[in-house]
Order: C-alpha cells, then structure tokens, then sequence
C-alpha cells in the first residue's frame, strides 16, 4: 500500500467557499505534478451552505489509485496530516449545521500533523483560542487579513495560492514548491500567483504545539434522540415561552429572556461580536427589535444585552443603532468567553469602561464581504501596500466569478 | 347582503402597535436557526409571529425558513410550526383553518379564534405555489394569512433564479460571461398586484419590508384581524445570494423602498393606500434616490455596465411614471386614447 494524504479546509460558509474550492482543487492539481492522484470535495452536510456558519472541503491525495480508492470509501477523513483555518476565529472550535455540539478546529489532527491558519494574531492568541490535544502538533501561521468575500465576487487576495505556498513548506511529502507552481501557472495562467505562493513557502511561520498548551475547556456536546427514539410523526416539541430577568445585583425581576433552541448555539458563526457601551443606550429598541437572531436579552433595567450564546455576529445591531458608537463590532479574537456584558457593566460601571474601550481601540480590522463595487480592489491595494500580501508593485484585484463550477480558472 | 353564505369564525381582535415602545418582549420564534448571519427573512419570521401572538399556527413551505429552521430535530419555533410542500403554502393554510372551523363545530376543540399563517419563499408562493394561493384568496370563509417572504432566487439550495428574481442578478442559473453579459432577462412578477387585481373578495391584500418594522408588524396584525383569506409579500434581503455584507440588511430594504424598486402599499376591503416612504415618494414630497445606490452594493449586480443600470432605472421610472396605478398595477395609461384630439 501507498501513503494516503488527508487535508481538511475550514471555512466559513459562503464567505470563503470560492477560496476552500480553489485551494483544495489546487492542493489535487498541485500532486498531480509530482505524481499522486487525488480528490477535492466539499463535505455533503454542510451544504447548502450559510453566511458565516462553518464548512469543510477536503483533499485526499495518494500516491497510487488502490490507496486513494481505499481513502475515498470514507464519507470523509476520520483523521488529517494538514487541517487548514481560512480564518482564525475557527480555531475557537466549530459548530456547522452538520453536526451538533462544538467541535476542536484540530479534531481531526493526526499526531505530528499541522494546522495552517491565516491570521493576523501571533502563534500564543492562536493557541489559547484552540482546544487542547493529548500529543503534540505543529501550528504554521499565514499572515493575513482572512479573506472574505461571496459567491458572486471574489476577493482575489491570492490567499489560495498562499495556502498552497504554505502546505509545500510543512508537508513537501504531500507537495513541492515546484509541483504548487506548475499547478498554478497550469490553472490561474498568473505568474503574480506563482511569486505569492513562493513568498508565503519561505514566510510561514511554524512552531510545535505540546499537549500542556492550549484551551483545557471540554467543548459542549449534546445527545439527540436516535431515530427509534423518535415521537409519532416526528413531532418535536416548541422552545418554551421564557422568562423574565433577574438583576445579579438588586434581584430586581424584570425584562425578558427569550428560551433558545438547545441544540444549536450559532456562536461558532461568530467573526466579530458586538460591545455595548451601556452608559450612552437611549433605550430605542432597534437592535432588539432588528436582530434576526433574536439574541438580545431585555434586562430589568430595560436595556439591551446581546447574548453571545445565540448572537452570530452579522452587525446589523451596529448598523442600526443611532447613537455614536454605543455598538461596535469588534473583531472576536479579543475575546476568551461569552459573559454577560451587561453583568459585568452592573458590577463594575468604571472597569466596564476600561474593558470596553480596551477592545474597540486594540484590534486587529476584519472585512464581512461586498459592501460596494470596487471595495476589494481597495482592500487588496492596501494589503500589498502593508505587506501582508507581497507582490511587489503589481496589481492583484477582485474578480467576477463568471461560472460557479469553474471559480478557479482564471 | 347575504350573512349566511359566509360563516367566518371571529378572529383575534389584534390592535396596532402604537409605536416601538408598544412592542411586546415576548419572542414566539427565537434564537438557534441555522440561516446566514443577517438573514432578513428569519427576522420576517420573528415579526411576523410576535404580531400574531401566542395563539398561532404556522405552516411553512420547503425553503430556508423550513431547512434551516428545524434542521434534524430541533426547532426555533415556541409557537406551533408544520412543514408543507413547496407549493402548497395556500392549500395547507386553508386546510389548517378549514380543519379548526370543524373540530370548533364538532365541539372536538374549545372554541377561540386562533391564527393560522402560511408562509412559503419566492420559489414555493410566486413560482409553484401561486395556483393554491390564488384558490385560497376565493374562499372567503376561512381565515388565514399567507406570508410572501421574497428573497429573488431559491436561496437554500444556493441561488437558483426564481420568477422573482429581478432583471439582471447573477444566479446559479443565470453566470455573467465573458459573451453574453446578462443571463437573466426576466422582469420580477408583480406578485401583490397580480393578487389584488385578481382576488376582489380577499379583504387585506399588502406589501411589507421588516425594515420598517412596526409597520410590517401593524399589516400582518390587521391581515389577521380583518378575517378570511389575506396575503402579505415581504422583500427580504438576502446576504448570500445578493452578495453583501451581512450588516446591511437593514440598509438594502430601506433602498430598495427609497429607489422605488419595492413599493409599500396595501389593498384593505377594496381601498388601495401607499405608506410610509412609498407615499411621500409618490406624492413627490421626497425624491427617489437612483437605484443604482441599491445595485451597486449587491455582487449580483457586480457585472452590470453604466447602460445596464440607466435601463434599470428607466424601468422603475415607467413604474412610477407610467402605470395605471403607479407602483401597483402595470397596466399602461394611454393618454392618446383616454383624451383624443379634437377634431
């Protein structure tokens, strides 16, 4: 028998599903080169996909048709030499809508196996966000604003050749340098493309990962009724009505708290999350009233705490709030858990301050897809212009995807 | 008048709500869906059942707000919820309410008007289930309320062009190329009209957009109240398949009232009003902004040219400008014929 290769692309859903789609039918054309046969594939469960909530696509690579045949029979890799986190919230774990429970972003890690993230935050804000492992792995870190865009235009940052550029470094029994240009030139015809992926093969940055580091939480599972199990008609029952709030501090009842649906949180959706500046609410009701998640709490004091249990990110409380930066989306590694902010801001009005003003001032930018036509364009300019994308002086821009199954050709 | 030709049971007596403050806290549709971040068709969903109340029935068609919903055994749902077919919104409401009438009368069930909702995407109500909606909208003795939530394409099963999806938009169907720029060259159906025009004996015949959420709100509670079968179209943004940041959902249903593009109006017992923003537009007390502010920030529309959005514009101006009811009924006026020259 051959050896069998496994990498798995998290990403999130349609933001980077042109980007996993190019980067894992690359890592199959790149092995071609140097003599393996492989596969990409988007896993069938999470499609069809949704803004934000996480996806997986894979390639399996072998070196000889019996071996690939015998990876393919899976339904998908029970284990991966290289897990790949398009963008670096993911590495909080990841909670898709094909499966339930929260799920560590290296699960399926093989022991000495590699995780490439692209990120901005250095290797220790990494770590601390993932879950811990019982053996040692390596982490390679991308530098890079993760790249979002949608299933119409795409952000041509060359995030995907990068990735590519990077896997050559951390596994070159899976690619070469030389395979991963080949391949390049053979589908995007861009020899931009080719500089980027060799610039990120000789930047990317990689350390080993014991088992005492990382986060040592036990990521919350549930158990669902098997399908003997089930009710007459696969009748469910409804989410009860909720309830009002209690004030930790007076015991004062009040509000309302709606009850949520156990069995999916949505917050592994979340790249940045809202902060609430509580002293300057003038109580107007929008974003309660706008959010489609319905994930603000109505606290006894008739103000607005958005619930980072359900709240998914998407910033449209932000959007509608009228006063000046009393919401503001901040970018979701700046956070180790999902308290209660308003709790925090009825125990500490001065430290409240401190911390909030903390989070929105010392952060690394985001984007959150096409806001207007030409935007990308700006946003890559400005990347290679502080050299987290290095091309020298050429221009790389957004592009039109002219046909969904052929995203990748240029 | 013959009373006893129609026996309607009495519905909810549901109030407007006197503003935001006025609003109820109570969710009946509440957090863990699994639809995209911003997704306004979930917030039509929460509006939509906190108008309505605790004593609500909704029955769903195949689409996001089914899927994505009540993925393998698990609901957001407090109020009681059924999945129905694509295109049988309109026959599994006017069963659903047919069905309370005779266990009412049977005495099987304590008598008390309760709500029944139907609502079914763009695809499921304007494309496949138009013919069950339109021979609910004739049976004026049950009350029920079909729900229109259009987001221009069938967006669960990842963009599909629908009958709604409007002229030009990039779908899986319709991949600008590099030949032939625009692949999709239907105009949306006028759905609410059509309705309107064709249903005389349906009391409450609207258009909404949760952007304006009080008002949406207000229409879906006087739907219900008025009794017999209603109809409300909703135009909900949709992130994935208009291609925008999440954040501006709200933004792109407020532009798409101010350009014109989506009228809000409703038709109750006959009478047609504009409101809101619609009516200052049409009585030209505020401006329509150009629709291009409304394409320009959507990925569908990335390929259009300068020439494609003046024809763009050109067909909302006939919309307002040349329509018989301007922004409701797309029938011309002829003014030649109307007022012929004298001789």
């Amino acid at each position: 028998m051959g050896r069998l290769f496994a990498v798995e692309i998290v990403y999130r859903g349609i933001f980077q599903k042109n980007l996993a789609k190019n980067i894992s039918r690359g890592i199959v054309l790149a092995a071609k080169h140097d003599g393996k046969i492989g596969i990409s594939f988007g896993r069938y469960g999470d499609s069809p996909e949704r803004n934000g909530i996480p996806a997986k696509s894979f390639a399996i690579i072998a070196t000889d048709e019996e071996t690939l045949q015998e990876g393919m029979a899976k339904y998908e890799p029970k284990e991966t030499d290289i897990s790949i986190s398009v963008d670096d919230t993911l590495c909080k774990g990841v909670e898709s809508w094909a499966w339930y429970g929260l799920q560590p972003i290296n699960r399926l890690l093989k022991p000495g196996g590699t995780l490439i993230v692209t990120t901005m935050q250095d290797a220790d804000t990494i770590i601390g966000m993932a879950h811990r492992k019982d053996f040692p792995y390596q982490l390679a870190l991308l530098r890079g604003i993760p790249s979002f865009s949608g299933l119409w235009v795409y952000k041509d940052d060359h995030t995907d050749v990068r990735i590519l550029g990077a896997i050559a470094k951390v596994l070159p029994e899976l690619l070469s340098l030389n395979a991963v240009e080949l391949a390049i030139k053979e589908e995007w015809h861009d020899d931009l493309k080719v500089k980027s992926a060799r610039k990120s093969f000789e930047r990317v940055e990689m350390r080993v990962v014991g088992p005492s580091e990382g986060n040592p939480e036990t990521p919350y599972s549930f158990e669902l009724p098997k399908w003997q199990e089930m009710r007459e008609g696969v009748t469910i029952p409804g989410i009860p009505a909720g309830k009002a709030m209690t004030d930790p501090q007076t015991q004062q009842a009040g509000g309302f708290r709606p009850d949520r649906n156990p069995t999916f949180k949505k917050f592994s959706t979340r790249t940045m999350r809202p902060v609430v500046d509580f002293d300057t609410c003038v109580k107007c009701t929008l974003c309660w009233l706008q959010c489609p998640d319905s994930c603000f709490d109505v606290t006894p004091d008739a103000l607005y705490d958005a619930n980072m249990e359900a709240c998914c990110g998407c910033g449209i409380c932000e959007a509608v709030c009228p006063v000046e930066h009393c919401i503001t989306m901040v970018n979701e590694t700046a956070f180790a858990d999902n308290a209660s902010q308003w709790e925090a801001w009825r125990k500490d009005k001065t430290g409240y301050q401190t911390w909030l003003q903390d989070k929105i001032t010392h952060l690394p930018p985001r984007e959150h897809g096409f806001r207007i036509r030409g935007q990308y364009a700006e946003e890559i300019k400005d990347l290679v212009k502080v050299g987290v994308v290095d091309t020298g002086d050429e221009k790389i821009s957004e592009q039109v995807v002219t046909d969904p199954h052929e995203s990748g050709a240029g | 008048m013959m009373a006893d030709a129609v026996e309607t049971l009495p519905t909810q007596q549901l109030e407007a709500f006197k503003g935001v403050k006025k609003v109820p806290l109570e969710e009946y549709f509440t957090s863990g869906h699994r639809t995209c971040q911003g997704c306004e068709s979930a917030l039509v969903m929460k509006l939509m059942v906190k108008a309505a109340g605790p004593r609500t029935i909704v029955l769903g068609s195949t689409g996001c707000m089914y899927v994505a919903n009540t993925t393998y055994y698990s609901t957001s749902w407090v109020v009681p919820w059924m999945h129905t077919q694509l295109g049988s919104s309109g026959s599994a409401g006017l069963g659903t309410a047919a069905a309370l009438k005779a266990l009412m009368r049977k005495g099987k069930m304590k008598e008390e008007p309760i709500n029944v909702i139907a609502f079914c995407g763009d695809g499921g109500g304007a494309d496949m289930g138009l013919s069950a909606i339109s021979a609910t909208l004739t049976h004026p003795q049950y009350n029920v309320l079909i729900l229109l939530y259009d987001n221009e394409s069938y967006a669960n099963t990842d963009i599909q062009a629908s009958g709604m999806t409007p002229y030009g938009a990039h779908t899986t169907f319709s991949p600008p190329g590099k030949v032939k720029r625009i692949m999709h060259t239907r105009w949306k159906k006028n759905v609410a009209g059509m309705l309107a025009a064709g249903h005389p004996e349906s009391k409450y015949i609207g258009t909404v957009c949760a952007s304006y959420a009080v008002e949406m709100m207000n229409r879906v509670r006087k739907a219900l109240t008025i009794g017999g079968p209603t109809f409300i179209h909703s135009l909900d943004p949709c992130p994935k398949g208009w291609d925008y940041d999440p954040m501006l959902s709200h933004e792109l249903g407020e532009l798409a009232v101010n350009c014109g593009i989506w009228p809000l109006y409703d038709v109750e017992n006959h009478r047609l009003r504009l409101y809101g923003r619609t009516k200052a537009l049409a009585e030209k007390r505020a401006r329509r902004q150009p629709v291009r502010d409304f394409l320009v920030r959507q990925g569908r529309f990335a390929h259009l040219t300068a020439d494609d959005i003046d024809y763009f514009q050109a067909k909302i101006d006939e919309m307002w400008d040349k329509w018989l009811l301007p922004g409701v009924l797309p029938i011309w006026k002829d003014l030649e014929v109307d007022n012929p020259p004298a001789s």
